[in-house]
């Protein structure tokens, strides 16, 4: 792993010639070269372009002029968004290959790659962004660098464990439901899910067209903004795109949450089996919010299991319409989570999709009545720190477990940041959500508790045997 | 030709009910010039409405007192000097699935709660109100806006005026008949497939189904939410002008309203169309094998008017034209059974027979049928918008045949009889019915006029280019024999 | 009234869909779950009314 464990540090460090952009790529590869096989993270590398790329960053900022805001910096790509360096696959033998060809560089992609980010390559995925692994398909099985008795998270499973072993120092992930934030739960990093509409989600594989987002994940909330500064804006190629004006994101990390109120739901009861280490961690971090001058208040989010339905329905909905004709001729091909989840949407009537998007609407309003009396809120991400492979088959009730859904539903911005561990030295982690196209306000409140905590910089004790280049 | 029949129907009507059927802008004169009192034409039409509702159905509720006292501030106003533009003091309709205060909205239906938007206007109501306008009453529509009559339910039965053996067409009925028989000079209607276009159609005057987005439609019971739209309904596309410029504009309750300017929309009718381009999609528009000549005929030699006029037309298609109707059944069969699940579940019998089951088959379609007519819709919405960059205006028929009778209605024949109306909610296009002739029995034909997004101006103006060379949208029914009739 | 079961039968054989023996269980389960979910969100009165999250646009 490198020296440099954050996006952040390292852009320091590469102004101030203590490294190259060169270095640092190769140092991430090395740490990917060390762990990959292990730990399934990259579904495909661009070694090749991205050293030309760090060399052509050395050139720039030995040319005195480094404009780009991720000049240099090693970036990996969920592969469920296209690039030009290679195929997607979405991680399924059913993605027809001409579709990310034809796009080449997605919005976000180009946006990182024009902001001097060094794309290293295609991180794993669910297939198409959902359920679980299927061992008997010919892809790399994510494991966590925590345990690797223990699923990453998904879908955005490799920009997990990416990060958190050093292999990439940020990336891109997906979140329909929550693939954004449990594998950055899972796998001990922060991640953002802004505002629906906030970063343009064309060249991205449809999951559930009214729930996709597109966001970073990083070890901290302030490379999430330093990421969300290159990702946000309007783009017409996404009909979905909001005309928002983009804040500096960056420049909002006052680490001063005077004045703010933040509810806080702990969701005791949505799932039984909750981890006994989640509320000491929740009490110690709104004792850490509440030292940083936020008033932390409880509240009960509205509506929460209608909402999260509504979620599920939507989701399921949307994506039974993009994959039904490979669903009716192709079953086999699909990962057996896939297709009984996405195949089960049988179970939802045109009515049931529309109804869903009526609570999403009264969702909507209760929520801003509720926002209206706290500037944030949070909650745990989820209330397990996650499940081993074994197990992972059998569950039928991860969705109970995992609180992320219900603000896809809603569209606002939800960052999840870690706030300790359990038992067994798996991560546990928050999530701080806002007012739709309050990023800064919830990164301000992710990066102020990381200026008082360190979980983010744990580094897994497997990544202390892997040398630093 | 059939005008000497309408224009010796017409002479027959006695000299003193023939302010019924001035156009708004006529009588907007006439109260201007003092030859005409609001009061006046109202107290005539709310008589006339009253006396011919039995024979046509054209209102669930006449609320003349309330209308001649709106009549007597829009003289008083005028008396002093106070003039609010061109609706003032002019008798209108509302359909009554459409909030209006002072009046219930029933939606033709024992569903509705009672209560529902008791005692507030719909904003477009609200602004109708405040330029002057009288309301008439609430103006018979199918039930939910959706489906045939039942008789066996209490509500008016509507029966088109030129044929009262003859469907009025739906869903805005009343509005239909009303602007026909002169038992008002405009109103509104709600289009969610055609139920502006189609009543306008077979009623032989002016109906303008506007860009979705462009009315806002808060107030509304809703069918089809995202099909929707609230229509001007009146005797000429200048009058559909005069009413828009009132109901257009964005309104925060409709989070579907569309922030985008208002025109001055009648000050643009100049009758110019130098140069317009008109696209006549051929396929299934014009050569269906359920597309009676006669209508067809009418509309081509309508294109041929606007050509004289300095216009081009040329033949042109359009792609997935059959599966575009299919996929707007889809979308408004899905979305209205959402709103009347839990209602068909606990009161079937309390819809109407022939509404009942058309509500019901929105339980057939799966999740993924409804998403994928979505993905459809903005695929052909496309196709269209691609089009139009080579046209100004598409022109077709506004239905495949006039009024049908009653009795050889069969309306599970509804989802594979061809239609021309519902491709334009699907797309959200502007789209105007106008007169465009007589079949040789006497019935109206009429011609759809469509155009590119928010473009309300063109389409009317097309319109009003073709209404000042004829006099189809003037004519009107033998409403003196329905008198006898009523007696 | 039929079972979840013979519903499944029914609406994947409308869908087009032909799960294997193997896949059925699972299915069946997420379908039970599904129904569920339908009856929870047309449980919120409220939403009767609402405009849907979906805004359609006439501008392509």
């Amino acid at each position: 792993m490198s020296d440099y464990l954050t996006i952040s540090d390292a852009l320091d460090a590469l102004r101030d010639n203590k490294i190259t952009a060169t270095e640092l790529v190769q140092d991430a590869f090395a740490a990917a070269d060390a762990v990959d096989s292990e730990l399934g993270i990259y579904l495909a590398r661009f070694d090749e372009q991205a050293l030309a790329a760090a060399a052509e960053a050395d050139r720039i900022y030995a040319a005195g002029d480094p404009a780009g805001a991720l000049l240099g910096i090693p970036l990996g790509i969920k592969d469920i968004i296209s690039t030009l360096e290679g195929e997607t696959t979405a991680q399924s033998l059913v993605l027809d290959r001409e579709w990310g060809a034809a796009i080449g560089d997605a919005v976000v992609t180009a946006r990182l790659r024009a902001a001097g980010g060094v794309i290293t390559g295609k991180l794993t995925t669910m297939e198409y962004a959902t359920g679980v692994p299927d061992p008997t398909k010919p892809f790399p099985i994510p494991k966590n660098p925590w345990n690797t008795d223990y699923w990453t998270g998904g879908s955005s499973s490799g920009t997990g464990s990416g990060v958190a072993s050093g292999a990439i120092l940020g990336g891109l992930g997906t979140d329909t439901g929550g693939s954004i934030r449990i594998p950055a739960a899972f796998c001990g990093i922060s991640g953002l899910k802004a505002t629906f509409g906030r970063v343009p989600k064309s060249g991205c594989v449809p999951l559930g067209y009214s729930l996709d987002n597109i966001g970073p994940m990083a070890r901290s909330a302030r490379d999430c903004a330093l990421m969300l500064n290159v990702l946000a804006g309007y783009d017409a190629s996404d009909p979905c795109a909001a005309e928002q004006p983009v804040e500096d994101y960056v420049a909002g990390l006052t680490g001063d949450l005077s004045g703010l109120t933040i509810g806080l739901d702990r969701l005791a009861l949505v799932y039984a089996d909750r981890d006994p280490a989640i509320d000491p961690a929740i009490d110690a971090a709104v004792k850490a919010l509440t030292a940083l001058g936020a008033k932390v208040v409880d509240v009960t989010l509205p509506l929460w299991d209608e909402l999260s339905a509504a979620t599920r329905i939507t989701s399921r909905s949307e994506a039974f319409a993009y994959h039904a004709p490979d669903l009716q001729s192709r079953w086999d091909d699909y990962f057996e989570a896939t297709r009984q989840g996405v195949g089960a949407a049988v179970a939802f009537s045109g009515a049931d999709y529309v109804q869903a998007q009526r609570v999403r609407r009264v969702g909507q309003k209760a929520l801003a009545a509720l926002f209206e009396t706290v500037d944030l809120v949070i909650t745990p991400t989820s209330s397990v720190a996650g499940w081993s492979l074994d197990e992972l088959g059998s569950m039928t009730e991860r969705f109970l477990a995992m609180h992320t859904g219900y603000f896809n539903a809603v569209g606002n911005p939800a960052l999840v940041v870690p706030m300790g561990f359990n038992d067994i030295g798996l991560p546990l982690s928050l999530q701080v959500v806002g007012r739709p196209f309050d990023e800064t306000t919830v990164l301000r409140a992710g990066d102020a508790f990381q200026r008082v905590s360190d979980f983010h910089l744990a580094v897994p004790p497997m990544m202390s045997s892997v040398a630093v280049a | 030709m059939s005008t000497d029949l309408s224009m010796n129907s017409s002479a027959a009507d006695a000299a003193s009910h023939s302010h019924k059927f001035l156009t708004i802008a006529d009588a907007a004169a006439a109260l201007r010039d003092g030859s005409i009192t609001s009061v006046a034409l109202t107290a005539d039409i709310v008589e006339k409405a009253t006396a011919l509702n039995p024979a046509l159905g054209a209102y669930v509720t006449i609320t003349g007192d309330a209308a001649l006292a709106q009549a007597a501030a829009a003289d008083v106003a005028f008396a002093a000097g106070n003039d609010f533009g061109p609706l003032q003091g002019i008798p209108l309709a509302i359909k009554d699935i459409i909030a209006m205060k002072g009046a219930g909205t029933t939606a033709n239906s024992r569903v509705l709660d009672p209560a529902w938007g008791a005692g507030t206007d719909a904003p477009v109501v609200a602004r109708l109100r405040a330029a002057g306008s009288v309301f008439v009453g609430k103006s018979t529509t199918s039930e939910f806006a959706l489906g045939m009559p039942d008789a066996s339910k209490g509500f008016p039965v509507p029966h088109n005026p030129w044929d009262v053996e003859r469907t009025p067409a739906g869903s805005s009925s009343g509005t239909g008949i009303a602007v026909a028989a002169g038992l008002a000079l405009g109103g509104l209607g709600t289009d969610t497939g055609g139920s502006v276009r189609g009543p306008a159609c077979v009623n032989g005057h002016t109906g303008l189904k506007v860009t979705f987005g462009r009315v806002p439609k808060s107030g509304v019971v809703p069918l089809a939410f995202s099909l929707d739209s609230i229509g001007p309904m009146a005797r000429s596309a200048y009058d559909c002008a005069l009413l828009l410029e009132v109901m257009a504009g964005y309104d925060a309750s409709d989070p579907n309203a569309a922030d985008v300017e208002v025109p001055k929309y009648s000050e643009l009718l100049n009758g110019d169309i130098d140069g317009l381009k008109i696209g006549l999609p051929i396929p299934y528009f014009f050569d269906h094998d359920q597309l009676e000549p006669e209508v067809r005929d009418a509309v081509l030699s309508g294109v041929q008017q606007l050509v004289g006029m300095g216009a081009t037309s040329k033949e042109m298609a359009l792609p997935y034209a059959a599966e575009a109707k299919d996929a707007n059944m889809l979308i408004l069969g899905a979305e209205a059974y959402a709103y009347h699940r839990n209602n068909l579940v606990n009161r079937w019998e309390d819809y109407g027979n022939l509404t009942r089951p058309t509500l019901a088959r929105g339980a057939f379609y799966t999740a993924a049928d409804y998403a994928q007519a979505s993905r459809f819709r903005s695929m052909w919405s496309a196709e269209v918008a691609k089009a139009f960059e080579h046209y100004d205006v598409l022109i077709t028929p506004s239905a495949p045949s006039p009024a049908q009778l009653v009795k050889d209605m069969d309306p599970s024949q509804r989802l594979v009889q061809p239609s021309y109306t519902g491709h334009w909610n699907l797309t959200g296009l502007p789209a105007v019915a106008i007169p465009s002739g007589f079949t040789a029995s006497g019935l109206p034909l009429s011609m759809q006029i469509i155009g590119k997004p928010f473009a309300e101006a063109t389409v009317l103006k097309v319109a009003d280019a073709l209404q000042r060379v004829t006099n189809w949208h003037l004519l009107h029914p033998p409403v003196e024999t329905l008198y006898a009739t009523a007696a | 009234m039929h079972s979840n079961e013979e519903k499944l039968a029914v609406v994947l054989e409308m869908s087009g869909i032909t799960p294997p023996a193997e896949d059925q269980e699972a299915i069946l389960r997420a379908f039970s779950t599904g129904r569920e979910l339908s009856k929870l969100i047309f449980s919120v009165a409220q939403a009767r009314y609402e405009e849907p999250a979906l805004i359609f646009s006439a501008r392509v």
